[in-house]
């Protein structure tokens, strides 16, 4: 029976054809009443059964909130037989951080081929002994929420994981896997290798130069000696690197007097069984039962030479950003350790030239009067960047100013940048000084809000000094500084020979006399303002 | 067979109540090692919220119910120019003041605007929030609106457009937004066109603030070294004399329309590229679901590498494959919808492989997703989820935009709950009405030829099997 409507319906199709085919135009949409089966619009009950997320969830237990008073912020440190130091504060949330903190970095590498610490950067979190992959590791991880990385830099290497308090002892057999226990197999070598000479290839395709040229200022201020080493992987080692190189500078260096395993937001006792038990009682991959091994470690002291190191080559562009190609020249100073009594005052000269990129952006608050912003970018337009920092390591710091501007323009950035350095050595207003000491203040605050910061800290300070100096007490001492203290910390780091780094098209670079002739300490002193730049010379 | 289909889903659900309440009595000791949100309404309509975690540094701001889908073809970029305005200035202080002032502060202040939400905040040190709240108040009160700036102001945001040009991810979800939402407010940028950037007047910008910047409206959060009573006094003091003025600004419901656009451009290396579906608005208790399989689907680029090692199995397939540089799924809400979908970027023979992967992603969650995929899921959104909730600015961040969207602030507790009350049978059940044969949008910007036409991939938004 039903064949009969079809037919009909078939008929009545081809009919339709009857008077010809019909016309097809090319490029003609189909519009959505031509639809057959009209979608239909979603369903507006929910299908999970709970209520909406405005209303709140039955059934749940009351909880017990914290609350904000109770709590002290004082680290414990605990130092364990074979002399691990082992530190940790109590802070709010239901997360901690915790990792440990090696006194390795490329600094230590001059007996060795230079960029293991690259490598073993990359190798971090790989398969260990009891984690046969990195995926076991990494699910065991995440079991408890968890995270992990690993930052080096030129004296410390740091491994964190963030995770759940309640893994606390599952992250620190992590912790203890990773640092003592890796397998390092040559697979693993060889796709850490990979990962280098692929970062190798984009450091030098992109436009920000920032990596680099901090290297190249390093290996100016201390020629071929401990912070001078590069810390990026020369190319010609990639392939030089091996197992037993990476074995035998972690047998040297990774040993429990050079490392501190800290933890933020953790009771302290539990944590300090957990590091017993997995970094005391098992015994690391390069552990022999000789007791003939005493590690080898270089324990010369940075020596600040100065000097020029520049590299003519093309900066790659901002792609999609009009602009134009930049050289980049980076002038530095020695400064002073952050054990040395004149750090705090140091890190307040460093606020107050402050600086950054004319472009940047966010609204006030960003050091817009700063001296940088106004002695330098709000009256030399050219210039694209001018940011001033300061490196403090055990034994030395370096303080630089990062610039950069048209290549034409090389010659005007240098020299007004090493003017502005040897004006620091001049009157300091009261303004500024305020202004610059408050900024640092809430700077620090600020900082140490995010509980991986606070980690860093308390890794780095117990690692260096053995305890941790509260925030308090560093606001304290910013308080303290004066003007005179800002001058003395100038002429002090005035008083030795510069150090300069550039790289792009360097037609146009004064020389390094030149440089220093225009910042040396008598002349600044008889009248910053004397020598005037000519800003039309080139 | 439907009968012994819904039987199934029947028992499901059942199992499903069992769970909920066996993971609410591992809950029951559970002590929420965070301080406790207070909310407070002022007689104005301003609600207060804070989380008062006693530190020495504390981020202010103020959240506004108000956006790009509050404006018309007409005024579209008004909201956007308001921020841009925030700093020029106001009736009390100079521009140069309020930045001296701040700086001395050693505060910062920023502004943001969404599609439905416009942000003003301040970062300080926890004795200046009085100081901070002041000027949070005036600049959303008393902004000066000078002529002269507003001139100015047009070119700086005629650059920062072509910034937005340039970023090819920005271009390409103001793209899905203009086509899903076709013929609605949603489907506007927050930047507006140039052609009413142009022409925004003074008057513009005071009819937007009267009609929109209503104290009912308003949000006042704060975290860090707050305390609420104190926030409440200072909220009474600098925001009380505010009136609700205008009557209740309608809001119209968007429309979504599956649909795609196109835009070639052979000249470019490599397509970028959303799909994406009709999402839940923020309150559906269907969110959750959502992000989990979000999670699931999750996100991955050429520099990560280690294939075997990602827990998205399209993740794997990419890397292994070769099939995109870099990919992420997303989950974006707005207050009655939503768009859940996936943004890549590939080479141009890659496209028509990757999209044929994505969709078997797609329906394999809509079918055949297993335990082990969504417990991994799970976890790894908790972990983004609290992780994020480091430092005063996300925790405010998070107090103004919850209050905003829920009305109050979800407990972790509860959210932990929630996350923890996902199984199997309610990702697929969330995932079939949302994703199995809807029609997507589609937004495609670079050489775009490989990508299969329209028709094919709504065809690929269901599997002829169950």
């Amino acid at each position: 029976m039903s064949h009969v409507s079809d037919m009909k319906v078939l008929f009545s199709r081809l009919c339709s054809v009857k008077n010809g085919l019909p016309t097809f135009k090319y490029g003609s949409r189909s519009f959505s009443q031509n639809i057959d089966r009209p979608q239909e619009p979603l369903p507006k009950e929910s299908v999970s059964p709970l209520p909406p997320l405005s209303e709140p969830m039955q059934n749940l237990p009351p909880v017990a909130y914290a609350s904000s008073k109770s709590e002290n912020y004082a680290t414990e440190v605990t130092i364990l037989k074979n002399g691990l130091r082992v530190a940790s504060e109590k802070k709010f949330g239901q997360f901690c951080t915790a990792g440990v903190v090696v006194d390795s970095g490329p600094r230590y590498e001059v007996a060795y081929p230079n960029g293991i610490c690259h490598f073993l950067e990359k190798l971090s979190f790989g398969a260990t002994h009891k984690f046969p992959t990195r995926d076991v590791m990494l699910r065991e991880l995440e079991r408890h929420g968890g995270i992990c990385d690993c930052q080096g830099s030129r004296d410390t290497t740091v491994y964190a994981t963030s995770a759940d308090s309640r893994g606390l002892e599952a992250v620190t057999q992590v912790l203890a896997e990773v640092t003592l226990r890796p397998q390092l197999s040559t697979d693993e070598i060889e796709s850490a290798r990979q990962a280098v000479a692929f970062e190798l290839e984009t450091i030098s395709m992109r436009p920000e130069q920032e990596t680099i040229l901090m290297d190249m200022i390093h290996s100016a201020a201390y020629k071929g000696n401990t912070l001078g080493l590069p810390k990026i992987c020369p190319t010609e080692n990639v392939y030089k690197i091996d197992r037993g190189v990476i074995i035998n500078y972690l047998r040297n260096h990774y040993t429990p007097d050079r490392m501190v395993v800290a933890a933020v937001g953790v009771e302290h006792k539990p944590f300090v069984e957990y590091v017993q038990k997995y970094f005391v009682d098992m015994k690391p991959t390069w552990y022999e039962d000789t007791e003939a091994f005493t590690p080898v470690t270089d324990k010369s002291i940075a020596q600040y030479t100065g000097g020029i190191e520049q590299e003519e080559c093309e900066i790659p562009l901002y792609p999609g950003s009009d602009l134009p190609e930049l050289s980049h020249v980076v002038i530095g100073l020695e400064s002073c350790s952050h054990g040395d009594p004149d750090f705090v005052a140091t890190c307040v000269l460093n606020m107050m030239m402050g600086g950054g990129g004319s472009f940047s952006a966010g609204g006030p608050g960003k050091g817009m009067y700063t001296r940088l912003y106004t002695n330098v970018l709000n009256r030399y337009h050219w210039m694209f960047n001018a940011t001033a920092y300061n490196h403090a390591y055990g034994d030395t710091g370096l303080f630089c100013v990062h610039s950069a501007a048209p290549p034409a323009r090389l010659h005007d950035t240098a020299l007004v940048i090493a003017r502005e350095l040897a004006n620091m050595a001049g009157s300091v207003g009261d303004t500024e000084l305020r202004r610059a000491k408050t900024q640092l203040q809430s700077m620090l605050l600020m900082n140490l809000e995010a509980r991986p910061v606070v980690f860093e800290d308390v890794g780095r300070q117990v690692l260096a000094t053995g305890k941790r100096k509260s925030p308090s007490f560093f606001i304290k001492e910013i308080e303290k500084v004066t003007a005179d203290d800002i001058i003395r910390v100038a002429r002090r780091m005035l008083s030795k020979k510069p150090s300069v780094a550039a790289r792009g098209k360097l037609t146009h670079l004064p020389s390094f006399e030149d440089i220093q002739a225009n910042m040396s300490l008598t002349s600044s002193e008889s009248s910053p303002q004397g020598r005037r730049l000519n800003l039309f010379r080139v | 067979m439907l009968k012994v289909a819904s039987t199934v889903r029947f028992i499901a659900k059942k199992g499903n109540n069992v769970r909920a309440l066996a993971t609410a009595a591992a809950y029951k000791q559970a002590l929420v090692n965070v301080p406790p949100t207070q909310l407070t309404v002022l007689d104005n309509g301003i609600r207060v919220a804070s989380e008062d975690s006693g530190a020495a540094t504390a981020t202010v701001g103020l959240w506004i119910d108000a956006g790009s889908r509050y404006e018309n073809s007409k005024n579209n970029g008004v909201a956007h120019f308001l921020e841009h305005m925030a700093f020029k200035g106001t009736s009390k202080r100079s521009q140069t003041d309020l930045e001296l002032l701040v700086e001395n502060m050693g505060a910062h202040l920023n502004a943001y605007t969404s599609r439905e939400q416009t942000v003003f905040y301040a970062k300080c040190l926890a004795n200046d929030v009085p100081a901070a709240i002041e000027i949070l108040a005036d600049i959303i009160q008393n902004s000066s609106l000078a002529e002269p700036e507003i001139e100015r102001e047009r070119g700086v945001i005629l650059r920062e457009m072509q910034d937005v040009e340039s970023n090819l991810q920005e271009v390409v979800f103001d793209h899905l937004h203009a086509t899903a939402f076709q013929g609605t407010p949603l489907g506007q940028t927050i930047l507006g066109p140039t052609k009413n950037i142009k022409k925004i007047s003074k008057a513009d910008l005071q009819q937007y603030i009267k009609t929109h910047y209503q104290p009912s409206r308003i949000v006042l959060s704060g975290a860090g070294g707050v305390s609420h009573g104190k926030l409440v006094d200072l909220a009474n003091k600098h925001l009380g004399s505010l009136k609700n003025t205008a009557t209740d600004v309608e809001l119209l419901p968007c429309r979504y329309t599956g649909s795609d656009i196109r835009v070639r451009d052979d000249s470019m290396p490599l397509a970028h590229i959303a799909i994406a579906v009709e999402g839940a608005g923020w309150t559906d208790a269907d969110n959750i679901p959502l992000m989990v399989a979000n999670t699931l689907i999750g996100a991955w680029d050429r520099s990560q590498g280690g294939a075997a090692n990602n827990a998205s199995y399209l993740a794997r397939a990419a890397s292994c494959e070769n099939l995109c540089h870099s990919f992420q799924s997303f989950n974006t809400c707005y207050k009655d919808t939503g768009l859940w979908g996936i943004y890549f970027v590939a080479e141009p023979m890659q496209i028509d492989d990757m999209v044929y992967n994505i969709q078997k992603e797609w329906n394999k969650l809509c079918t055949s997703v297993t335990e082990g995929e969504v417990e991994r899921a799970k976890n790894l959104l908790k972990t983004n989820m609290l992780l994020q909730l480091d430092g005063t600015t996300p925790v405010c961040e998070d107090i103004g935009r919850q209050i905003l969207c829920y009305n109050r602030r979800i407990p972790l507790h509860e959210l932990d709950a929630r996350i923890d009350s996902v199984n199997v049978q309610n990702i697929r059940d969330v995932c079939y009405k949302f994703l199995f044969d809807r029609c997507p949008v589609v937004a495609a910007v670079g050489p775009t030829e490989g990508l299969p036409d329209y028709t094919r991939i709504r065809g690929g938004m269901y599997w002829v099997r169950v």
